[in-house]
């Protein structure tokens, strides 16, 4: 894997130059991405925050495969994946990219255990026992791998949801606001897990959320406005993140 | 409000078109079965016009057995003739013969008619004829034909060549002189027909000095309608005379009531698959109205009354219902043309001309279609009604428990056992109470799956889904997927599987009462026969029989070292309504090649059998309170009583030879008018071989006798096996239609499932799930629950089968027979047919816009 050097030498995972999304055509279109260029080295948690219609979502879609750019390129983990086609993009998501969803990560059907290992299950790959168990005691559901989402709480859910995105080891996992529908105690529980597998697991993280309490668990603080990025820098304490988005929004 | 549901109609096209399909191809099969049997009767009215032309009055055999029972031996002499003759105001009197016969090319091969039967026909004097030559002339020596033009164009026919006529007398050649067709230009039915002299067609077909009819012209001034008067009075009662409006009339209402048995049997089927669709419809409406529960919700908040959405949803179904029916009346056209086709690969060729569309069928259609559509949606409408104004505010609503339960399923089949005994009461009501019994188990099994309150494990539909689930789940993560997604809604999975399950019950009930059919005769022939071969004529539907000379002739050929001749009649006891099956046999030489299982008496009795001796079977005798020594009188198709003294009694059952009584053959022509026989049973001298006599016996038929053949016992089997295969498969063919509808309920079920969990397959595919393993998961899940209706329809089909034969069939001597391999097939069948289902719904699946998938509620 080749990844070309970051600005302070860190390698980066995810690496994006000259995004432009356009939605529509003609009088109707809508410029969600202007120029965007950014990269995140590995090992690093950054937030991006941003007002509603700021095109924070369809970065993080963008960035992770979800979605094509009109123009600009995205490499993942040294790959560029602008010009994938399908096959070969649900292959890059299955391998090198971990997803965390506001709502609905679970399969209904399923328990938590078969559900953290899911990933895995759809790669038709051996899980890997002992990182599976050190991840159910990091995110603390082991009395409950045999219950389906159904007969948990929400927090423990999203914790659920936390253990399966980092199953397979992935070089990057994207959160799209992880916590935002809990409660206080459960969304702190979750960004918690989060910062705790940038530490201690070197895992890299980007997180999509409109909080600033959230946003002030990573170290790297990204806000869009209009489809720029109008801030990059040190991740801010809540209130100066709040101040900050006031003067954007 | 209507409005809103044509919009609505026009949003959902996919899901519309699917569930209008269900209803369509039920009721173009009803449609189809009114124009094809309103079209053969209007095609047969026509013919007994012309057949009538120039007939005033018409003097037939009286048929005092029914209309399909006929004396072999007509009343109607040269005598009778000269008596019509000589009554005042009539002009001319003719004897026409007109019999089912055989004609063959020269190589002793028989023409085809497509199915249709072939007749023997005499001339008769030129106003009476309705026959007119497009080539040459008609017959006028006894070595002469003229054949039909049909008949001759598709056989490639010409003036000059010979062909053979066959009935029951030893076959002749015969130049052809004459290209025919029917009067007006009507074939006749698709029938084939030989023209000969009258003097020859009597002694083809055995009955020499004897007609059919007599046709009779009346001089002017005398009406029909007095004539027949006159000549009733000297005629006796064993002739019917009508005038030509009459007999054109009979014959009508003859064929009618013959096509009634066909109509309600088509009908059966038509019935199956709109009950198919009806559970379609039911389920499709059930989901919908779940999956609308907000937007009811939200009618009712802005202030709509519980009436307003249940008439939205009444609407709906009754506009479905309308676009379902409509389709499916102009489907049935060509319906009616698919049967027609059906039934001539099948061998029975049925004249179309001209299609008839009765304002009765487009009336019955509409309405059924409808009906069922309305009734079908009924229940989920009611739910959507019962829908509170707060499950708009409401997240994941729960629609108020269904009203139907045990009651309303009771209910419901009774209005089915209702709908379908309307039709089916003088038809094959066997089959009638197997379906409504087969629908009321289902139904009941409905209602406890739907009573709820029972752990979800308890219920039938997981438990079978897991053990199906086998099957799948060793494909990993997607088999075990759809093994679980079959179980989210047991009760919808259900009532998709219910519906494929029907269709596959009436196939297992078939192929099971088939092969035990099978499995009876061919134990009743090893049990019983001890000849070495069976001679027979080779007209597939065994109604015609052989040539009592054939007896004879076969008794020359070298190796041969006894024949029995064996016929068949029917006679009536004196006060009896049905009519008794009676088997002819010769007295000395039957018991060598029949073993005859005596209740009472021995193979010595059947030397009492001369005269007015006869057997009875044990349970006639005791229906008809017979004991050895006592006597019975049977009125013959001549019309006579007949007074039989019983002399033995016999444990036959019903797959066998021998029927209600057995008679000597000479007796059977003596009183019964029975001239040909059934069957031969030839033996050889010992030490022969098939391989030395059969051989033999096959020239000599060939050249005498080329509409017989001989079968050794295996091949006797072989070809009776082949016949109940042939009406199996046509029965499976009529069938097939339902499990199609309850394809389409498949393929609805899925989709609208797949629209459930639109953010499921979102995430899915955003964690790295590819297109083919979204399509591979929704294709199991298909496979799983056309599965599940496939072990049911296969249980349930097995149950019936063993539930009739043992209630109706017990002590008739059959046998229990399982067709392993057709099961096993029909559940490969119904996996596919899962598979196939799944077609459209998995591409739909796959090809989700993830992001709109992971944005949706």
């Amino acid at each position: 894997m080749e990844l070309s050097p970051s600005h302070d030498g860190v390698p980066a995972i995810v690496e994006a130059v000259g995004l432009h999304k356009r939605f529509g055509e003609g009088e109707v279109a809508v410029d969600a991405l202007t120029d965007v260029t950014v990269d995140f080295p590995a090992g690093g948690f950054a937030a991006i925050m941003g007002p509603s219609g700021s095109g924070k979502s369809t970065l993080m879609h963008v960035l992770a495969g979800l979605d094509t750019p009109t123009s600009g390129t995205v490499r993942v983990a040294g790959v560029e994946i602008t010009t994938l086609n399908d096959r070969e993009l649900t292959h890059l998501r299955r391998e090198r990219i971990g997803f965390i969803f506001q709502t609905f990560n679970l399969l209904p059907v399923l328990n938590a255990e078969e559900n953290i290992l899911l990933p895995l299950s759809i790669a038709g790959r051996k899980p890997d026992r002992e990182w599976f168990d050190r991840l159910v005691d990091t995110v603390g559901i082991r009395d409950r791998l045999a219950h389906r989402p159904a007969e948990m709480s929400g927090g423990q859910q999203q914790r659920v949801a936390v253990a399966r995105a980092l199953i397979s080891r992935p070089s990057v996992v994207f959160a799209d606001e992880p916590s935002g529908n809990l409660d206080s105690k459960s969304s702190g529980d979750v960004l918690d897990l989060l910062r705790h597998a940038v530490d201690d697991f070197g895992q890299t993280v980007v997180m999509v959320t409109h909080d600033a309490h959230a946003a002030s668990f990573a170290d790297r603080l990204l806000v869009l406005a209009d489809g720029r990025i109008v801030h990059d820098g040190e991740a801010l304490s809540t209130e100066q993140a709040l101040d900050l988005m006031k003067s954007v929004g | 409000m209507l409005a809103l549901v044509l919009r609505g109609f026009l949003q959902r096209k996919v899901r519309v078109a699917l569930t209008a399909v269900a209803i369509a191809l039920g009721v173009s099969l009803m449609a189809g079965t009114y124009i094809l049997t309103d079209t053969i009767n209007g095609s047969f009215g026509t013919i007994f016009k012309t057949a009538s032309k120039g007939h005033d009055v018409v003097v037939t055999p009286t048929q005092t057995l029914g209309r399909n029972v006929r004396s072999q031996t007509s009343p109607i002499t040269e005598a009778m003739i000269a008596r019509v003759r000589a009554v005042p105001g009539v002009a001319e009197a003719a004897g026409g013969i007109f019999t089912p016969g055989a004609i063959l090319d020269t190589h002793g091969k028989r023409l085809s008619t497509g199915g249709a039967p072939a007749f023997v026909a005499a001339t008769v004097p030129a106003r009476f004829e309705s026959f007119a030559p497009v080539a040459g002339r008609f017959p006028a020596s006894p070595t002469e034909v003229a054949i039909d033009q049909a008949t001759a164009q598709r056989e490639g026919l010409r003036i000059g060549q010979q062909i053979i006529v066959a009935g029951s007398s030893v076959a002749h050649r015969y130049t052809i002189v004459g290209i025919v067709r029917f009067g007006g230009g009507e074939s006749f039915g698709g029938a084939a027909a030989a023209l000969l002299t009258p003097e020859e067609a009597q002694r083809v077909v055995g009955d020499p000095g004897h007609f059919d009819e007599i046709d009779v012209a009346a001089v002017s001034g005398v009406t029909p309608e007095q004539l027949r008067t006159r000549i009733r009075a000297v005629l006796p009662s064993t002739v019917d005379v009508r005038t030509g409006a009459q007999q054109a009339a009979k014959n009508t209402s003859d064929l009618e009531a013959n096509l009634g048995f066909l109509r309600t049997f088509l009908l059966i089927f038509a019935y199956v698959a709109l009950f198919v669709g009806a559970f379609i419809i039911f389920n499709t409406f059930s989901i919908t109205v779940a999956q609308r529960a907000r937007e009811f919700g939200l009618l009712r908040t802005l202030g709509g009354s519980r009436r307003q959405v249940l008439r939205s949803v009444l609407y709906e179904s009754l506009l479905l219902g309308g676009v379902g029916a409509t389709v499916g009346l102009l489907a049935g056209i060509g319906m009616a043309h698919a049967l027609d086709q059906l039934f001539k690969a099948f061998g029975a060729d049925i004249p179309d001309s001209g299609t008839v569309l009765q304002t009765r069928t487009i009336v019955v259609s509409l309405l059924v279609g409808v009906g069922v559509t309305v009734l079908a949606g009924l229940p989920p409408a009611l739910r959507a009604m019962r829908v509170p104004p707060l499950a708009a505010m409401r997240e994941g609503v729960q629609l108020p428990p269904r009203i139907l339960t045990r009651r309303g399923a009771i209910i419901r089949v009774v209005i089915v056992a209702a709908l379908v005994a309307t039709d089916i009461t003088k038809g094959p009501a066997l089959l009638g109470v197997a379906v409504a019994a087969l629908i009321g188990y289902i139904l009941l099994l409905r209602a406890r799956l739907r009573r709820g309150g029972l752990p979800r494990r308890a219920h039938v539909v997981p438990a079978l889904a897991r053990a199906i689930g086998v099957v799948v789940r060793w494909r990993g993560i997607t088999g075990r997927l759809a093994e679980e997604n079959s179980m989210r809604q047991p009760g919808r999975t259900m009532i998709t599987a219910a519906s494929l399950t029907v269709g596959l019950a009436l196939v297992t009930l078939v192929a099971v009462l088939a092969d035990g059919f099978k499995a009876s005769i061919d134990q009743a022939v090893s049990r019983s026969f001890a000849g070495n071969l069976i001679v027979e004529n080779s007209q597939e539907n065994r109604e015609q029989g052989i040539p009592a000379e054939v007896a004879a002739r076969l008794r020359a050929v070298p190796g041969v070292a006894s024949v029995t001749p064996i016929a068949f009649a029917v006679g009536r006891a004196k006060g009896g309504t049905s009519n008794s099956r009676i088997t002819a046999i010769e007295p000395a030489t039957f018991a060598s090649m029949y073993r005859i299982e005596w209740h009472q008496g021995s193979n010595a009795t059947l030397a009492q059998l001369d005269g007015s001796g006869a057997i009875a079977t044990k349970e006639y005798a005791s229906s008809h309170h017979l004991k050895v020594g006592g006597t019975i009188d049977v009125l013959a198709p001549t019309g006579h009583y007949v007074s039989l003294r019983i002399v033995g009694i016999v444990d036959e059952n019903a797959a066998n030879l021998l029927g209600d009584l057995t008679i000597s053959r000479a007796l059977a022509t003596a009183a019964f008018g029975q001239r040909e026989d059934a069957l031969d049973f030839v033996s050889y001298v010992p030490g022969a071989t098939d391989a030395q006599v059969q051989p033999a016996v096959d020239r000599m038929l060939a050249a005498a006798f080329p509409q017989t053949r001989s079968q050794t016992e295996a091949q006797f089997k072989q070809d009776t096996a082949s016949q109940v295969n042939s009406l199996l498969t046509l029965i499976y063919v009529l069938l097939a239609l339902s499990v199609i509808v309850s394809l389409f309920g498949i393929v609805n079920t899925l989709i609208l499932s797949i629209y459930e969990r639109t953010r499921e397959l979102g995430m899915m595919r955003a964690i790295g799930t590819s297109r083919r393993q979204v399509r591979q998961m929704i294709r199991y899940e298909s496979v799983i629950t056309a599965l599940i209706g496939g072990v049911f329809g296969l249980v349930i089909g097995v149950v019936a089968a063993v539930l009739i034969t043992t209630l109706a069939l017990s002590g008739s001597g059959y046998v229990q027979a399982y067709p392993i391999g057709t099961l096993l097939i029909l559940l490969v069948v119904a996996a596919l047919a899962g598979v196939f289902a799944a077609q459209l719904p998995a591409r739909r699946a796959a090809r989700l816009d993830m992001l709109e998938a992971l944005a949706s509620e």
